[in-house]
Parts: C-alpha cells; sequence; structure tokens
C-alpha cells in the first residue's frame, strides 16, 4: 500500500497535489455554473481539443526540460494540415502524404535546432522565426485558400471513434505512454534532464548536448505534424489560419504540470494534468459564455498563475538544499 | 564577575543526520576557548544552538548556572550571548553609532531619537578600543577589519553581555588587522566574558586561545590546554587518525610502466605547442599560476577545446577526440576544476550522476536503460568512493563538497579509463575528504592508471607527483622530478618573466 503510494507519487511526479486540487476547483466551478460540463459529450469535447495540445505539450516537455522552447507549433501544425490536405487533393494516398508531413516537420525541427547550435540562438528568439516563416508557407502552398479534404481515408481519421472515444484521443493517450516512458526508462531521456540541468557538466560527462537538443526539436516537429493532420482531418480541411497560439497553451499546459521554465526538471505525468487543467479552463471559458475578448485575459491570468507555482517551486527545491545541505556543512 | 557556560547533552538532528550527539562541557569567564573540528563536525550547529538560532532536540544549556531557551538569536543577544559571523550583520548605509545603538538608540520624554547622546557614547566605547573611527562614520565607509569591530563593539555596548563567539572572524582580515582584532579579544577576556573562537588557523589557535574543545561528527571529542598538546596531535583528534605526515604516509610502492599518453605539440586556442609524456603507474603533476594553461592543455586533449594542432598518442596508437564522449572511449576521463559549474549534475540523484557517463553500457539498442545495472553500478561507486549519502536517489546538491566530488570521481572510474585527468580534485574540500583523495590517487596509479594532478598547492603537487611540469603563460615552462621538486622551484618556474610578459602585451 504504502509502496503503491510512492510508486504514484514518482509517477505524477510528486508534488502534484496543487495542480489536481485546481483542476478539481476548475471543474467543480464550472459544474456549478452549466451542469452540462460534466456530461459525457463535453468530456470527450474537452478531451478532443486537448488532444492536438497534447502533443505539442509533449514536445515542449521535453524542449523545456532541455532548456530550450519552442514558438513554432501554431504554425508548424496549421502547414502541416494544409500540406497534408493539399498532397492529398494532388492524388498522392493519404499514408505517403503523412509520412511526407512528418518528413517536413522533422525538418523544421532541425532547421530551429541548427539556428539554436550553430548560430547560438535563444529557442525562444529562433523559434519566432520560424513561427513566422512557416506561417508564411502555410498561406503559400495554398494560394491563401483553406483546402477542402475529399479523400475517404483522410475524413475517416477525423471521425473514427474507438470504445466511444475519437481516434485523435487515442493518439495523443499513446503518444503521451510512449513519450513519457522515453523521458524516464531511456537514455536519451536521462540525457535531456542532465543537458538541461548543466549543459556543460553534461558536455563534460560524455554527453553529446548538440544531438540531444536536434533530437528534441525533431521531436517536436513531429508531434506537430501529426497533431496538425489530425486538426485537419476533424475540421475537412487544411486552414493556413489555424491553430494561432497553440503553443501558449501547450507552454501554459507544461508549466502547470512541473516543469520547470529554467530546465532540468519535470514529468511527464504532471503534462498531462497540466493538459487537462488548461483544456477544462478553456471549455470551460466557453460555456459559460465568457466573452472571447476576455478569455485572452484570463489565459494569461492562469499562464501568470503557473509561472509563480514554477517560481514557488523553484523556491521551495531551494529551500530543502538548503536544510539539506545545512546539516553537511 | 564570573560567568560560565554548560552544555549539557546537547542533541541535535536534521534530516537524516545528526549534527550533534549529547554534548557536553562547560566553559567560563577569562578563557579564550577555541572550537576545532572539520567542516560538519558541529562547530556552527552549536554555535547557532547557543544563540536560539536553532532549536536543542535533547539536552540544555545554562549561562552563569540558569537553565535557557532562546526561541531566537533576539532573545540570545538580550542576553548577552552575541555570535560574530563571517559576513557582516551591519547596516553599511547607518553611521558607527547607529549600528551599535541599533534598535536601542537613546531617546528623549517624546520618544525622539537623541543622536548627539548615541554618538558620545559609542566615542566611549571606541576610545574604550583604541580605534581610529569616528561615531558618525558610515559603516560603508570602513574597512571590513573595522565594520567587524563595529559589529563587536554593537555586542560590547550590552552591559550583559556574557558570551561572544567568533565564527572564523579573520578569513578576511590582514596581519595587523587581526593584531587588533586579538587586542580587543584580550580586552574582552580580562573583563570576564566568556570568548568561543571557532578557526581553522592552527597559528591563530595558539596565539590567542587558552583551550581548544575539539569536535568530531557531532561529537565533542574532548578540551584540551592549548599548547600542552602538538599540532599534529591536534589534528588527529579532530579527524580520528594521523595525518600529520599525510603525504609520507601514501601507499606509493608501485613501478612506473611503459610509456602511455604521449601529447606532441599541441595548441589551441589557450595553449601554445604543448609537448609531454605520461607513464603507465605515474602520477604527473601540473604546476603554475591559474590562468597558465593548465586547464585549458587538459580540455583541448579531451576535446572540450579545440584542438588546432599536435597529435595524442595512447599506447602507442594515435588518438583523436573531438569531444569529451571521444576521449572517454579513449580512455582519457577529467574531473574539471569547477565541481559546481562543470562537475556535477545538480538537478540529478547520486545514483545519475555516478552512472551519467554509463548511459551507454546500461542501455540496450533501443536505449532503454536497465534499472538493475544502475542500481548496482551506483551502490558500487559509493561504497568504492565511500560517498556518504542517505540513499543513492538523494539529489547530488544535498552532499558535502567532498562526497559531490567522490561521485564523479566514481564517475568517471566506472568507465574503466586508462588517464585520469584531476583539476584541482581537492580544493574546497575538508581535511579528512583530502586525504581520503590522495589516498585514492595513489591506489590509481598503483593500478597501473596515468593520473594528472593539476593542483595549484604546492605541498599536494609536491607530495603526490612523481614528476611535474610546470606551466607558464600557455606553454610548458620547466619539468622537475620528485625528489628535486621544492616550493620555490616551483614557483620560480612557474612565475612569469619580464619578456613573456612583453610578449603578451604585443
Amino acid at each position: 500500500m504504502e509502496k503503491d503510494k510512492t510508486k504514484l507519487r514518482k509517477l505524477i511526479g510528486g508534488d502534484k497535489l496543487i495542480l489536481i486540487a485546481a483542476i478539481v476547483v476548475v471543474f467543480a466551478l464550472f459544474t456549478t455554473l452549466n451542469k452540462n460540463f460534466l456530461s459525457t459529450t463535453n468530456l470527450v469535447n474537452i478531451l478532443v481539443a486537448a488532444s492536438l495540445v497534447g502533443l505539442v505539450a509533449i514536445g515542449h516537455t521535453y524542449l523545456i526540460i532541455a532548456g530550450q522552447n519552442d514558438l513554432s507549433p501554431g504554425s508548424l501544425a496549421a502547414f502541416s494540415g494544409v500540406l497534408a490536405a493539399l498532397l492529398v487533393s494532388k492524388g498522392v494516398n493519404f499514408f505517403a502524404a503523412l509520412v511526407i508531413t512528418i518528413i517536413a516537420g522533422a525538418l523544421v525541427g532541425i532547421l530551429n535546432a541548427l539556428m539554436v547550435n550553430k548560430i547560438h540562438l535563444e529557442a525562444f528568439i529562433a523559434t519566432l522565426v520560424t513561427q513566422s516563416v512557416i506561417r508564411g508557407f502555410a498561406y503559400i502552398i495554398c494560394g491563401g485558400k483553406p483546402i477542402a479534404i475529399s479523400n475517404k481515408t483522410f475524413i475517416t481519421i477525423g471521425k473514427l471513434r474507438m470504445a466511444g472515444i475519437p481516434f485523435s484521443v487515442w493518439i495523443m493517450l499513446a503518444a503521451i505512454a510512449i513519450s513519457g516512458f522515453i523521458l524516464a526508462k531511456t537514455k536519451f531521456g536521462r540525457s535531456i534532464y542532465a543537458i538541461g540541468g548543466n549543459r556543460d557538466a553534461a558536455r563534460l560527462a560524455g554527453l553529446n548536448p548538440e544531438r540531444i537538443v536536434i533530437t528534441s526539436f525533431v521531436m517536436m516537429g513531429i508531434m506537430c505534424a501529426i497533431g496538425g493532420t489530425i486538426f485537419a482531418a476533424r475540421m475537412n480541411s487544411g486552414q493556413p489560419a489555424a491553430n494561432v497560439n497553440l503553443e501558449f497553451d501547450a507552454i501554459t499546459a507544461v508549466i502547470l504540470g512541473g516543469v520547470s521554465f529554467t530546465g532540468g526538471v519535470g514529468s511527464m505525468g504532471g503534462t498531462i494534468l497540466g493538459v487537462i487543467l488548461i483544456q477544462a479552463f478553456n471549455t470551460g471559458l466557453t460555456m459559460v459564455n465568457v466573452p472571447s475578448f476576455w478569455q485572452y485575459v484570463a489565459k494569461g491570468l492562469l499562464l501568470l498563475f503557473a509561472l509563480s507555482s514554477d517560481f514557488l517551486r523553484k523556491k521551495n527545491r531551494e529551500k530543502k538544499l538548503l536544510e539539506a545541505s545545512k546539516k553537511n556543512g | 564577575m564570573e560567568n560560565t557556560v554548560e552544555f549539557r547533552n546537547i542533541t541535535k538532528y536534521f534530516p537524516g543526520v545528526k549534527a550533534l550527539d549529547h554534548v557536553s562541557f562547560f566553559a567560563r569567564s577569562g578563557e579564550v576557548l577555541a572550537f576545532l573540528g572539520e567542516n560538519g563536525a558541529g562547530k556552527s550547529t552549536l554555535l547557532k544552538t547557543l544563540n536560539g538560532d536553532y532549536q536543542p532536540d535533547e539536552g540544555e544549556y545554562l549561562i552563569n548556572g540558569k537553565a535557557a531557551h532562546f526561541q531566537n538569536p533576539h532573545e540570545a543577544i538580550e542576553a548577552g550571548i552575541s555570535v560574530i559571523y563571517q559576513e557582516r550583520q551591519i547596516l553599511m548605509e547607518l553611521s558607527v553609532a547607529e549600528n551599535i545603538y541599533l534598535g536601542r538608540m537613546p531617546v528623549n520624554k517624546l520618544g525622539v531619537i537623541n543622536t548627539r547622546k548615541a554618538n558620545e557614547m559609542a566615542a566611549a566605547i571606541i576610545r574604550d578600543f583604541g580605534l581610529p573611527i569616528h561615531p558618525t562614520e558610515k559603516v560603508k565607509d570602513l574597512s571590513i577589519a573595522y565594520q567587524q569591530m563595529v559589529e563587536i563593539m554593537k555586542a560590547y555596548s550590552r552591559e550583559n553581555l556574557k558570551v561572544i563567539c567568533f565564527d572564523e572572524p579573520t578569513a578576511s582580515l590582514s596581519d595587523s588587522e587581526i593584531d587588533s582584532l586579538f587586542k580587543v579579544i584580550r580586552k574582552l577576556k580580562s573583563e570576564g566574558k566568556i570568548i568561543i573562537y571557532v578557526s581553522h588557523r592552527m597559528q591563530e589557535i595558539r596565539e590567542i586561545t587558552d583551550k581548544v574543545a575539539i569536535f568530531k561528527d557531532g561529537c565533542y571529542v574532548d578540551t584540551v590546554v592549548t599548547g600542552e598538546v602538538s599540532e599534529a596531535e591536534l589534528i588527529k583528534m579532530m579527524v580520528g587518525r594521523d595525518i600529520g605526515d599525510i603525504y609520507d604516509a601514501l601507499d606509493r610502492s608501485k613501478e612506473i610502466g611503459e610509456v602511455l599518453l604521449e601529447v606532441k605539440h599541441i595548441s589551441s586556442n589557450y595553449v601554445d605547442d604543448v609537448s609531454f609524456t605520461l607513464h603507465k603507474g605515474e602520477v604527473l603533476g601540473f604546476s603554475g599560476l591559474v590562468g597558465a594553461g593548465r586547464t585549458e592543455t587538459m580540455r583541448a586533449i579531451i576535446g572540450a577545446d579545440k584542438m588546432i594542432s599536435g597529435e595524442v598518442y595512447l599506447e602507442g596508437k594515435k588518438i583523436v577526440s573531438h569531444s569529451p564522449h571521444d576521449a572517454m572511449q579513449n580512455g582519457i576521463v577529467l574531473v574539471p576544476e569547477d565541481r559546481k559549474t562543470q562537475g556535477i549534475l545538480g538537478n540529478l540523484s547520486v545514483a545519475d550522476n555516478i552512472n551519467i557517463a554509463l548511459l551507454d553500457q546500461h542501455s540496450d539498442k533501443l536505449g532503454i536503460l536497465r534499472k538493475s545495472e544502475e542500481v548496482r553500478d551506483a551502490a558500487k561507486g559509493i561504497e568504492d568512493f565511500r560517498i556518504k549519502t542517505p540513499s543513492p536517489d538523494k539529489k547530488i546538491m544535498e552532499l558535502s563538497g567532498g562526497n559531490q566530488q567522490k561521485c564523479v570521481v566514481a564517475r568517471w572510474m566506472g568507465t574503466d579509463p586508462k588517464v585520469l585527468i584531476l583539476d584541482e580534485p581537492t580544493k574546497g574540500i575538508d581535511v579528512g575528504a583530502k586525504s581520503e583523495f590522495y589516498h585514492m590517487i595513489c591506489e590509481f596509479a598503483k593500478k597501473g592508471l596515468g593520473v594528472i594532478l593539476i593542483s595549484s598547492e604546492l605541498p599536494e603537487v609536491i607530495g603526490l607527483s612523481d614528476r611535474i611540469i610546470v606551466m607558464r603563460s600557455r606553454k610548458i615552462s620547466g619539468e622537475v622530478m620528485r625528489k628535486d621538486a621544492t616550493e620555490p622551484k616551483l614557483l620560480a618556474l612557474g612565475m612569469m618573466d619580464s619578456d613573456l610578459i612583453e610578449e603578451k602585451e604585443d
């Protein structure tokens, strides 16, 4: 029993009680305001809406733990949706189109990583470049007009349900499980923590920070490509103007989930909770008819809350360390 | 007036550690009592217990025969117990008098501060102490030594001052400043105060203290009269073993074998044309001033900095290391100079820090780590290098400096290297851990490793090395065998000479 508890704690990353409490509060609040909030349909809707943010948040979990960041996912997801729809409309087989889209996403990841590794740009600024450039290409390749999807397989991807749960949700769950395993149990995962904590020391310890950074950005690129394609399938069209501010939600979710903005700390378990929280929050705001202008304000405040709790957690860690070193020093 | 302080069975726990273990002893007026012990022996914890910063878990302390329970330092100060810390506890923007009477400035009936009176009172104390400072001077304009004096006067200005503790008071003082501090301490002593003096400097302890209380691992060992016990004896009591002749005690019965590493004419952005050889079983010292290029030479060899030209041969075969990872695979590893920023991975556990260089060995083709092997090798490292940690899963930052450094050594020894480079391995580590490192270094050499030891401590580099290379402004300036090595010789080789200085300015 005791052991189960510690296991559970490890899985969700120890100090997640506040986060779980916040989720409960958000659910309780919106249910009081609109009792449909807890309906099955709505819960499924929340999960569906969370699926794209979830995929991107996986990428952000890797990148932010590694001491990086990425502001381009919104653009890349939109670009990917448009690209897949365009290829299919030209008669390319859906799966071939998907593979090409994924390769394109990976290339954008490599581009981001090169800017960080080779011209030593801060990831925040480097990916601002791709955010704009890739959004531009999303419009350029389709001439600015959304591309409708008529391919049957493609449409099915958007409509398919397994055990009553839409396919996109299953994809997100699978991706979270796999990427969580990679983060916790593999050499690559351990390396991410190491370079995020202290890049110089990690390099001197025999790790290759540049390669780890490239891999992380490539993973993000792939997540955006898959997420963007599925999003297009759900919308029945590739839309160049879609997914603006996607990275904003994903970063908020990841920080809420306990990944430290300064790198080296966090877990995939926390990210899941963060994604659930932010998507419940967003859906709730719409359901209780908060005007969309005010939703921006609310989202900003939620990010502030996330960053503040990150700050407090950091203080707490420092305090613990101080206590511990006091006893040794 | 006779004052006494008595500790009875004081015990203090911190998570996982007994910081003080039934400490009992007695101190009386007119004595300067030294606290002597390694880092972590419990000296500071005891001071903080006496001044109310910590509450003891067991036991009690008596001031003048009466049990005292200070809840915080303020209560202790009110009761006449003051601690002078290394870091100044004064307000820089205030005047000397304002600092001395902080919180108890003389006031008139309306509660208005009477600055003139405060200055007069402060002037009297300053005269008493014989100091050339003025009550109205701002403290920030004083030297560090006088700032410390202001703190002492602040404690002294309390009529009821009984105990005054100094925690490494001379750390940033010059010789003449130390003299005037000692004058003041003698004055306090003659006035019947109890003086507790924490310091690592034997010479000072000999000069100013009457008795020495020795602490080891949270336990009180004994109190001896200063001068009656030799320095070597004191150190033995403090570390629990004889390290008086620490270098002579090392087991150096080993054979120096064939050439292991040959470095030929290497240059980087930081060093020029460096060549040397290292043999199996040899400890090769690198001496020289900080910035002479010792660290940078090693960084070029392991591929941390780019090697512009030159060649490295290991066991006769040419090797190329573009990165520390390559060097590790070639069998050359470096324990870096700055433990905190280059050695440890502060966000990871002890086990992860030890295993970080073994990720390849511990994982399968898919990169999945084999937990059991990680657990096994972490346990082995902790045992082999006697790393003191409550658990392998503890964050490495929670360990003491010496134990953190052992983790880094364990990390590299786990990769089974041929050449081990140690860059200032004992910097900031206490005496006991230092001697452990020395034994380790000798053991590594005995096993046939080639060890390169960079050290700025001359006795260390002379005591451990079979041969010493001296560097001076990016180049090797000389080589000395162990039997010829003296401190002046190494210093002479390490100092810049005039034409080199000119060259640098070009």
